[in-house]
């Protein structure tokens, strides 16, 4: 169960729409915001207080790829690697990140310091190659932009 | 050229109020509301040629003119925001740097439907966008260009931001809605279309960003003007994307009628490094490729179409001429194999098989049978799907394949001669 | 009412008909996986797909309505390529489990690649891997995620027929996967359903695991005797290789479609209460310790029996007649007893109440409760009839088919064995009560005889024998007929269906009805 001010908060967020259930996609965006994952826990307690039942906001979280049901690292690089990314050398920035980093996409440098995803079109093939760095678009990308952004990120 | 969708971009603070209004901002909105009737309105945008500019260049005013006014359930519009087709970025801008055109754009497209109530679902990834866009809609709810009987009319008016879960699919228009309802973004099976049964069941408009952003200036220009601005059917400018192989990749206003060669080389700057060009998507990455000898095509929806592409969302990616067309084909493929929602079986299956395929080919392991079929695999998802998802994996890959045929043949690997 | 043409065949149809539901009722079977008469359409197998004139695209047949003067094709060359296109992806990533599946001889990729499929096979392709193979999702469902085709008919069942939502579909694309919550069970009544609508081998039986390959099969129609709902069922039997079952013959049930009891489903506990029908029968008529043969066995309840009626003591004779008992049955009872022995006491035999749920199952977990009262019409209850047995007013105590040890406990029946003179027990299967009976007469089960039910809403429906009963078994009107004869009064019946003719002619509810009239789907009593 929520707690009683939790659930104020996200009332505030299910309070716009005409049908409760609709606020689940901004309403796992603010949990995971919070907890930094999206656990069983709650699952069901979402489950609960939307009066849906639990395997389909499991349906949800795993069918979109922004949710995610481990903590990730502190900065997450979310490298793009559709076409016009991928024709200004988004290949070479993500085998370069593999190697500096010593992950594959999908993993967690063992710090807990940063994780590496590969992701499909981010909207921003002007700045190509590109990434998303936690919550901000970073492009272009050069192996030195690399080098400063894990530099900052340490 | 006068711009106008993006004509405030660039500008010092130009996402706030304060710069809106000094720029006329919701003065049309007012005109709307105050001094023109629904019917007055959908017929203006009617007259303009406003078509969509999300991908399907649908004729705005006819879109908005299906929903049932003597239906009693409550009307929704939810703009589309969810700019997830490769190639396109230009309703970023918009949600940026402009959010109060698209929030004018929307009270009065509201208006002309009978909707009180609009969502705009935008991309979970855009950040910016997001905070921007609360940013743009508190400030309206404060000075009243938002909630009830706004800017003295009597009209009520809510706007919701929606961030969506990351997943291409739900750009399109029933995936969009399910998702808006808490749901997996699966493509609902039409008819019904959302014009009738949409959003919680009710009428339904969808349209993209830079769609309803233009409708402020129609409505305080008129219809004639924007209609002019454009070729026979398709008014007014449109904000193109341009990438990849370019040297100066970006958002550019151009009117309807203009060239990819203009697009290409007047106002991307070329090609880089000398080198030429050897193919170019002309309108997201479910656009099938054009050659060099294609690219004096108007870049309206109609004259696209007649060459066998489509105007689609704008998004041009120049490929030149080191592009390995099967290694493309391949980052294609990958995309749509990522991105299938999975609900009917020839996409759901035949994304990820065509994606092994031709990454197979790629890399020097395909046999002569692995092309030979490739293209009837291809063309057995289009036509078979519950969305048009499935007709893009086949027009887009499958352009790949007929037009680059003969990269792909010297990757096979050849029988070994028997002795 | 619009009036359309499928394949040259004309039908007129309510509006709002699917093309899918105008063919089934034309007898045009187009394929299907996600479609289901029963669950929601979903639209999302396509194989259903069919060309309508003047559509510019094929169309699924299971959600495109029908119009007037729609003309319909289901066997054209697109069509036909169509579905052997679908089968293609369908099998992209399908493993070829086909010699260790269950599925294996009702498996709808099997028969409809059989039947459309494209025989050249180009898929030369590794295939995703799915995580859970040969997984128990629950007690009685096996789940294999690699063979799912991902129709979702699991997933629309469990969300609008059971509303338990055990079922999601999870990520995406061809790495989508069909599961359980994480961590949640498949354990509702109606479990097993899932298993007969999953047209492939994803949701299997645990129960049925690897027991019998289903082209050995053979099937009887028949009615569950569960429980007063008289579900509609099928019986599944090999008697071909005793050998591979340790004699067993019924190796499942399935459910029946009556749209008027149960449409197309059955509970777990109706479901899975077969074994009873194969195991621990009794065989010989046994008098003590000794197995006597029928004629013996006859003989000494005649002889019990004569002496009492002779002596005009019918009263110290009493019945305790189970629910369990088909009409056929009931009804020799009742002239046995009722007409030749009046005066003899007889009652419904208790019955230790069940559990009953919303949905189908119902708390009396007997077949037939309605025929007692119908056609046996008792006048006492079995605890005036226990109370005299144990004061010892009972000499003949006859009960059939009921474990009274169970209902009124061991002491009980200890008593009333040790104060009348002949304790009958009319029975099929071995229980506790058999050991106080003097007298054990083996009783065929319901799998074993031709008959009626009754069930609680008045519907009378048909059983069938499958096979012979075992070894010296016999239904228990047949019993009843031998006693009878032996007291000079006999009821010369040799098949059911002449008793079932006495009882339309003797019991008002049942005026005019006849086996024939029953058929598959059963007929309700005359009010």
């Amino acid at each position: 169960m929520f707690s009683a001010e939790f659930k104020q908060e996200l009332d505030k967020i299910t309070n716009k729409y005409e049908q409760k259930r609709a606020a689940l996609l901004p309403l796992l965006h603010c949990v995971q915001e919070k907890e930094g994952l999206i656990s069983p826990e709650t699952e069901k307690n979402l489950a609960e207080y939307l009066g849906i039942p639990v395997v389909q906001v499991h349906e949800v979280v795993s069918f979109y790829h922004l949710f995610h049901q481990q903590k990730l690292g502190k900065c997450h690089f979310s490298i793009c690697q559709t076409t016009a990314c991928a024709l200004r050398g988004a290949e070479g920035i993500i085998d370069y990140i593999q190697q500096k980093l010593n992950i594959k996409p999908g993993e967690t440098t063992p710090d807990g310091k940063f994780s590496l995803s590969v992701v499909e079109c981010l909207g921003a093939c002007e700045i190509a190659p590109m990434m998303q760095c936690n919550k901000d678009y970073i492009g272009p990308l050069t192996k030195q932009k690399v080098d400063e952004l894990m530099g900052k990120n340490k | 050229m006068e711009k106008i969708a993006s004509r405030r971009f660039g500008q010092d603070n130009s996402h706030l109020l304060a710069s809106y209004l000094k720029d006329n901002g919701y003065a049309a909105a007012r005109k709307a509301l105050t001094g023109m009737t629904p019917a007055q309105i959908i017929d203006e945008v009617k007259k303009s040629n406003l078509r969509g500019l999300g991908g399907a260049g649908f004729p705005t005013g006819m879109k908005w003119s299906f929903i049932p006014a003597a239906n009693p359930k409550p009307k929704y519009l939810v703009i589309n925001a969810d700019e997830g087709e490769p190639g396109t970025f230009k309703d970023k801008y918009i949600l940026e740097q402009d959010p109060h055109a698209l929030l004018e754009g929307i009270i009065i497209t509201c208006y002309a439907i009978g909707s009180h109530k609009a969502y705009i679902y935008i991309r979970g990834e855009y950040i910016k966008s997001l905070q921007r866009m609360q940013a743009a809609i508190d400030e309206a709810y404060k000075e009243k260009y938002l909630g009830k009987g706004v800017m003295g009319s009597g009209f009520d008016i809510d706007v919701v931001v929606h961030p969506g879960g990351g997943a291409y699919i739900c750009g399109e228009e029933t995936a969009l809605l399910e998702s808006l309802e808490g749901k997996k973004g699966f493509p609902r099976l039409k008819p019904p279309f959302p014009a009738i049964v949409g959003l919680f069941n009710c009428p339904t408009v969808i349209n993209n960003v830079e769609t309803i952003a233009c409708v402020g200036p129609i409505i305080n220009k008129g219809a004639e003007w924007y209609a002019k601005l454009g070729s026979e059917k398709n008014g007014g400018n449109r904000l193109f994307c341009i990438s990849g192989h370019v040297n100066k990749p970006g958002v550019y206003e151009l009117p309807n009628g203009t060239t990819l060669r203009e697009l290409i080389y007047t106002h991307a700057g070329g090609i880089p490094n000398g080198r030429q060009l050897k193919a170019v998507i002309p309108g997201g990455i479910s656009a099938p490729l054009l050659t060099p000898d294609q690219i004096d095509v108007k870049m309206d929806f109609d004259s696209l179409k007649a060459i066998g592409s489509m105007a689609g969302s704008g998004g041009i990616i120049v490929m030149d001429d080191t592009t390995d067309m099967v290694w493309a084909a391949m980052v294609a493929a990958r995309f749509f194999a990522h991105e299938s929602c999975g609900q009917c079986s020839p996409c759901r299956e035949g994304s990820g098989w065509v994606y092994r395929n031709v990454k197979k080919i790629y890399h020097g392991h395909g046999k002569p049978h692995d092309l030979n079929n490739l293209p009837g695999i291809v063309n057995n998802i289009g036509g078979n799907t519950i969305c048009a998802f499935g007709d893009a994996v086949t027009m887009s890959v499958g352009s790949y394949v007929s037009k680059f045929r003969h990269e792909f043949e010297a990757k096979i690997t050849k029988e070994p001669a028997h002795a | 009412m619009p009036n359309l043409t499928i394949d040259g065949k004309q039908i007129e149809v309510p509006a709002g008909t699917t093309i899918i539901q105008a063919a089934d009722k034309l007898g045009i079977n187009i394929p299907r996986y996600c479609y289901h008469p029963a669950l929601p359409v979903s639209g999302n197998c396509r194989i259903c797909m069919v060309e309508v004139e003047k559509m510019p695209k094929m169309q699924i047949a299971c959600y495109t309505p029908v119009t007037d003067g729609m003309v319909v094709h289901t066997q054209s060359p697109k069509v036909l390529e169509v579905r052997k296109t679908v089968l293609e992806f369908l099998l992209v990533n399908h493993p070829v489990d086909c010699p260790v599946c269950d599925q294996a001889g009702e498996c709808k990729l099997q028969d409809y690649y059989m039947e459309h499929g494209q025989y050249d096979s180009r898929l030369a392709d590794v295939k995703v891997k799915k995580e859970k193979k040969a997984f128990s999702i629950g007690p009685t469902v096996m789940l294999d995620q690699e063979r799912c085709i991902l129709c979702t008919r699991c997933v629309r069942f469990a969300d609008t027929i059971t509303k338990t939502s055990e079922f999601g579909v999870f990520s995406r694309g061809d790495h989508s996967q069909l599961d359980v919550y994480p961590g949640k069970k498949l354990d509702n009544n109606y479990s097993g359903n899932v298993v007969d609508i999953c047209p492939v081998g994803a949701l299997t039986d645990s129960d049925f695991r690897f027991k019998c390959r289903v082209w050995y099969l053979s099937a009887t129609k028949s009615v569950c005797p569960g429980c007063s709902q008289g579900c509609n069922i099928t019986v599944e039997w090999d008697k071909s290789r005793p050998h591979q079952h340790k004699k067993a013959r019924v190796m499942r049930l399935k459910p029946r479609l009556n749209p008027d009891v149960n449409d197309y489903w059955m509970c777990d506990k109706g479901r899975y209460d077969y074994h009873f029908i194969d195991e621990n029968r009794i065989l010989h008529p046994q008098l003590n310790d000794d197995l006597i043969n029928w004629e013996a066995a006859a003989n000494t309840v005649a002889q019990s029996i004569k002496s009492l009626k002779d002596a005009g003591q019918s009263s110290r004779i009493a019945v305790l007649a189970s629910a369990q008992l088909t009409n056929e049955d009931l009804f020799m009872v009742r002239k046995l007893f009722k007409e030749t022995l009046s005066g003899a006491h007889v009652a419904l035999a208790p019955s230790v109440p069940g559990k009953g749920d919303d949905f189908l199952l119902k708390s009396d977990w007997n077949p037939n409760t309605a025929g007692v009262v119908n056609i046996l019409q008792p006048q006492t209850d079995a605890a005036q009839i226990v109370q005299k047995a144990k004061q010892g007013e009972i000499d003949v105590l006859y009960v059939l088919g009921a474990d009274l040890v169970k209902v009124l406990g061991k002491d009980a029946v200890r008593q009333m064995a040790g104060k009348v003179k002949l304790f009958v027990y009319q029975g099929s299967n071995i229980n506790e009560t058999c050991s106080y009976a003097h007298l054990n007469l083996p009783a065929s089960v319901y799998a074993e005889k031709e008959g009626t039910f009754t069930n609680m809403h008045k519907r009378v429906q048909k059983i069938n024998a499958a096979f012979m009963p075992v070894v010296e078994a016999k239904p228990d009107w047949e019993i009843i007929g031998l006693i009878s004869a032996k007291l000079g009064a006999a009821l010369p019946y040799t098949q059911a269906q002449q008793i079932f003719k006495d009882i339309a002619a003797a019991v008002p509810a049942f005026s005019e009805m006849t086996y024939e009239k029953i058929g598959d789907q059963g007929m309700v009593l005359k009010s």
